[in-house]
């Protein structure tokens, strides 16, 4: 397969500290220095990768999200479920009041 | 008599026949679970007790005549994915520490209601992403034919259980060659079904367009009964499909006359292990033998299918993942500032280095500016490739090739490169872009002993021809397990 | 101020559908009595669940699109919205971006300045988020998600607003339309309409729109009106001064009438919409068009010229009677029940719009029955009871939603008809009344009206007025 040495590629996506902070924000991820710097590599790596993508002519195809042509797939309007609060609770790292408790939301 | 050797429907005619009863069978799979764990690690989570339960109350069922099923008392291993009310679940990640979900997944809900006894959850690459297990919270899981290699992945707890014969069977999900992969690495037969065959609701979703749950087993037998178990019309899951044509044991026939196989030559160009090729060409030939039509012919595309993929799978992935915040479930970091800093630092602490790639690499790919080149493009790509499976399959009744480039690497040499890691999908991956059924079965070893898979793959709802095919060569050679190829000293 | 400005204000209204469920699952969006009653794996994200799309939701806003002059989108689709906050328990949103269920409508509004229509860029189906409680003992948030995935339409103006006046009366008609069509109550306090206004301002005859800001947290016609005028008076400050105005999302506090930025380097606006891959798409075919069309109810308009053709009621009693649905419908239902269209329409439109003033009460909160108030009118024609008795009745009927006959019986109203018993009450009252005999007997007609009080209240009100009239001429 003459795409698989990536490593020889000459880089052409290069990820700025910038990108990688907001990628960061968007994601909740906190990364440490070693850690931005690894992933300043390894995502421009993939996008010279996925790059490749640019040799295939797409002009006119149609985005492709759903494989089968399937459509309306419903629910009748009618009440299934019970009070299972206790159930959807269980896991919550902490709770109160019958309610999941989270850092105050507001300034 | 040894009960571990027993394939799955095997073991079930023996406990309907009464000769020996759920509880045993049941025990015999945990004393191997015991003996085996130390040195494979194919499970998160063992229910010695949940499973001896379970095998009771199934084997009262029984006895009544309640449960009359190929499966019914047959232990049974279910990946660490699936949801299961009660049990532990935790996709082999930190975040999801101690998660005992609320509810059961609907393919494990169809096999409880067929007699399934479950032994436990098996050890999985952290949220299905990774192709050896080994980026695994709890640790690497490692391949019973060798232990200093991997079992392949994400699903290679399952595989490895089942090789080593530690459950009859298991489930697996398949999101880019999941479950076909680490079963030619492990020497099992695994097959993912068509998108929409087996309910998602309860898989936790890694990417959500492509994943499917679906049977590993030791037979192609063993996997039509229970893929004809788990596939049902679920309306929990709005992407479930209905299907009248899931009597997959039907199809169990050795007649080959008439089929036709294309072998596509990008699957056996540059790149693949020359052992590979010959145990994959000589099972071509097997098939020819048995009067079905083999030829070689150009697919096209196929070099494409694992950028678009890694495009789709991380997109989809980093959606799917953010629910895992410290709020409701799962890992919450001991100590921050404010709500963003506990979403920072959970998520951060709880979600390992492959995954949290997944998640940046999927957040980039759908910010503001770089959707339609990267997404948008990918999702173009998608529909060229079904295309070309749509031309292939004018053709063909099934597509034959090797399931990956190589045999099971050794621990720890995969994650180095990243890519290269990615690029052992590339004969599973397009199966999952364009909603295929593929099944893996080994065809062979290596000169080191390693299994060698085979991988068939159909057209959209023809499962059917791939275990006539697969059941055709399967009937022409004898089962291997790992302690065999120990004993003969390979 | 040197300069003229103008306001440029568009909306974004979001509407509870009044569903028995939720958008994609079974839970009830009833209000729930304890946090988290009406919750399940769907609508607390819980790991592998999957929405499945209620067939209502889809009824209900594509019957707004078509009250509103909307083209529906018969292929439409869903998409994720990307945003981290503990309201929206998958972190992700279900909505519509890119193919919303209705595009290009508008409707007409009438102010004091004439007609003018506002068009609608678009509507879309997507799902609430729960509630944040914020405890200040404890300094920390507690999420409730009886309200998640509740279903919702995003119903988006263009900007073709230009006062408060405008605005209310764009909302007050959608808010009509939605009413009528069943498909909301659209209450403003309890948040199931709310509106978020887009406002910028720009030099009179300029074309090009200034930098608009969005503000939230409006939960009356009173605090967006204020609203409108706070954002116009703070931004044109800012331009007086020269400096800019930021593009920002504002929230505003109605008490301090004051508005805030919500900014936070958190918050990246960037939401990262992609198609949602749980959910196929929505196909609304040409016959389930047609059928939803035949399932719309009468709207206001039509309903206001039939009333006038019909009951033969004047122009203004009719816009009175149609302004809420609920008003509407009392009224037809008690027509229907005693088949008195006049009494009916006086009784709503006096002593109802009296009561709900004095009570601060909302135009559709009606709280008695048709039947009660059908009781009562057939209670007055009959002669049972008197109008002063019939106006006490309907006092209790409103504050305590009392049965008018049993009412009357229990407390002993009827009209007392008997003549003996009458006239020895008038002989009582011209004995103790010499003064206002003498009166009468003088030619003051007046003394009449006096003497007839006093009977009617020894009667404790319950007398027949004319037999008293009649009884009194006669002893005199």
């Amino acid at each position: 397969m003459k795409h698989q040495g990536t490593e020889t590629l000459e880089r052409k996506n290069v990820i700025s500290d910038e990108t990688i902070e907001y990628v960061g924000i968007l994601a909740k991820l906190e990364l440490s220095e070693a850690e931005k710097e690894q992933a300043k590599q390894d995502m421009g790596r993939m996008l010279d990768y996925i790059d490749m993508l640019n040799e295939l002519d797409t002009e006119g195809v149609a985005p492709m999200s759903h494989i089968f042509p399937v459509h309306n797939v419903f629910r009748e309007d009618v009440v299934e479920n019970g009070d299972e609060s206790r159930a959807m609770l269980n896991n919550a790292p902490e709770r109160k009041d019958g309610c999941f408790k989270v850092p105050k939301t507001v300034e | 008599m040894d009960l571990t050797k027993m394939t799955a429907l095997e073991l079930g005619k023996m406990i309907r026949a009464g000769e020996i009863s759920a509880v045993e069978a049941a025990r015999t799979a945990l004393e191997q679970i015991k003996k085996k764990e130390p040195d494979l690690h194919s499970f998160v989570t063992i229910d010695e007790e949940g499973a001896l339960r379970q095998a009771k109350a199934v084997q009262k069922q029984i006895e009544a005549g309640v449960l009359t099923g190929p499966l019914a008392g047959v232990p049974m291993a279910v990946k660490d994915n699936l949801c299961t009310e009660g049990l532990r679940t935790t996709c082999s990640s930190k975040i999801l520490e101690g998660f005992v979900p609320p509810y059961t997944a609907q393919a494990v809900c169809n096999l409880q209601q067929a007699g399934a006894v479950i032994l436990g959850k098996t050890n999985m690459d952290e949220f299905a992403m990774g192709s050896t297990t080994e980026t695994s919270y709890v640790g690497a899981t490692k391949n019973p034919w060798n232990t200093a290699h991997v079992p392949g992945g994400s699903s290679g707890g399952s595989c490895a259980a089942v090789a080593a014969e530690e459950c009859f069977y298991a489930l697996g999900s398949d999101t880019g060659g999941s479950i076909r992969q680490p079963s030619g690495f492990c020497g099992v037969t695994g097959i993912k079904p068509t998108y929409g065959t087996v309910s998602r609701y309860g898989l936790i979703a890694y990417g959500s367009s492509l994943d499917q749950v679906g049977p590993i087993g030791k037979d192609v037998s063993d996997c039509a009964a229970i893929l004809e178990v788990i596939a049902s019309y679920d309306k929990k899951d709005s992407t479930s499909v209905k299907r009248r044509d899931t009597d997959f044991t039907a199809a169990l026939t050795e007649d080959l006359r008439g089929l036709r196989i294309g072998l596509p030559r990008e699957y056996f160009g540059e790149g693949l292990d020359r052992e590979v090729k010959e145990a994959v060409l000589a099972a071509a030939r097997v098939l020819k033998e048995q009067g079905a039509v083999v030829e070689s012919f150009d697919l096209g595309l196929v070099e494409y299918a694992v950028p678009a993929y890694y495009v789709i799978a991380s997109a989809e992935a980093s959606s799917n993942l953010a629910r895992f915040d410290g709020v409701k479930y799962g890992h919450r970091a001991a100590e921050f500032e404010g709500l963003h800093h506990m979403y920072k630092k959970s998520r951060s602490e709880g979600f390992g280095a492959e995954v949290k790639r997944r998640i940046m690499l999927g957040s980039f790919v759908l910010s503001s500016g770089y959707y339609d080149a990267y997404y948008l493009k990918a999702l173009r790509t998608k529909a060229l490739i079904k295309q070309a499976f749509d031309r292939a399959f004018e053709t063909y009744d099934i597509l034959l090739g090797p399931t990956a480039p190589a045999t099971a690497p050794k621990l720890g040499e995969s994650l180095k490169d990243p890519i290269k890691m990615y690029l052992g999908d590339i004969y599973t991956i397009s199966a999952n872009l364009a909603g295929l059924p593929g099944i893996s079965l080994p065809c062979g070893t290596d000169s080191r002993g390693l299994p060698i898979g085979l991988q068939l793959i159909g057209n959209c709802f023809e499962e059917k021809k791939l275990f006539r095919a697969a059941y055709g060569f399967e009937k022409t050679r004898p089962r291997r397990t790992p302690d065999q190829a120990e004993r003969s000293g390979k | 101020m040197s300069r003229q400005y103008e306001t440029v204000i568009g909306l974004e209204v979001h509407v509870e559908l009044a569903t028995k469920t939720k958008i994609f699952c079974g839970c009830s969006t009833g209000f729930g009595k304890a946090p988290n009653s009406h919750t399940c794996p769907v609508c607390t994200g819980m790991p592998g669940s999957l929405p499945v799309l209620n067939r209502q939701v889809v009824e209900y806003a594509a019957a707004v699109g078509l009250a509103t002059g909307c083209t529906i989108t018969q292929y439409c689709k869903f998409d994720r919205k990307n945003y981290f906050y503990p309201d929206n328990p998958q972190n992700y949103q279900i909505s519509q971006l890119y193919l919303p269920i209705c595009r290009d409508g508008g409707i007409e509004i009438e102010t004091a300045a004439g007609k003018k229509r506002v068009g609608i860029h678009e509507i879309h189906m997507e799902e609430d988020a729960g509630k944040l409680i914020h405890d200040e003992w404890e300094d920390c948030s507690l999420v409730d998600y009886n309200r998640s995935g509740v279903p919702l339409i995003e119903i988006v103006s263009e900007p073709d607003m230009g006062s408060a006046e405008e605005v209310i009366a764009y909302l007050d008609k959608l808010r009509t339309i939605i009413q009528y069509l069943g498909a909301s109550d659209c209450k403003l306090q309890e948040g199931s309409m709310r509106a978020d206004v887009n406002l910028s301002v720009r030099e009179a005859g300029t074309k090009e729109l200034g930098t608009r800001t969005e503000m939230k947290n409006l939960n009356s016609f009173k605090a967006i009106a204020r609203a409108i005028e706070g954002e116009r008076a703070r931004q044109i400050e800012l331009l007086e001064e020269g400096k800019a105005v930021i593009q920002e999302t504002r929230r505003w506090d109605d008490n301090k009438e004051h508005s805030y930025a919500m900014r936070s380097k958190e918050d990246a606006q960037d939401y990262r919409y992609f198609p949602e891959p749980d959910l196929p798409p929505v196909v609304i075919s040409d016959e389930w068009l047609q059928e939803i069309r035949e399932k719309q109810p009468e709207l206001r308009t039509e309903k206001l010229q039939r009333y006038k053709r019909e009951y033969d009621i004047p122009d203004y009693d009719a816009r009175l009677l149609t302004e809420t649905k609920r008003m509407a419908d009392v009224f037809e239902e008690t027509t229907a029940l005693c088949g008195l269209p006049k009494k009916v329409s006086n009784w709503l439109m006096v002593e109802t719009l009296r009561l709900q003033k004095e009570q601060n009460l909302e135009p559709e909160e009606i709280p008695f029955s048709p039947e009660n108030l059908a009781k009562l009118i057939r209670l007055t024609e009959a002669q049972v009871i008197n109008s002063t008795v019939a106006k006490e009745v309907f006092e209790e009927m409103f504050r305590h939603d009392i049965d008018p006959e049993a009412y009357v019986k229990e407390k002993g109203l009827k009209t007392v008809h008997d003549e003996e018993a009458l006239r020895s009450c008038v002989t009582q009252v011209i004995a103790e009344n010499p003064q206002s005999v003498a009166d009468y007997q003088g030619g003051k007609e007046k003394a009449l009206g006096f003497l007839v009080g006093q009977t009617m209240k020894a009667m404790k009100g319950k007398a027949n007025p004319g037999l008293v009239n009649q009884l009194l001429k006669e002893l005199l």
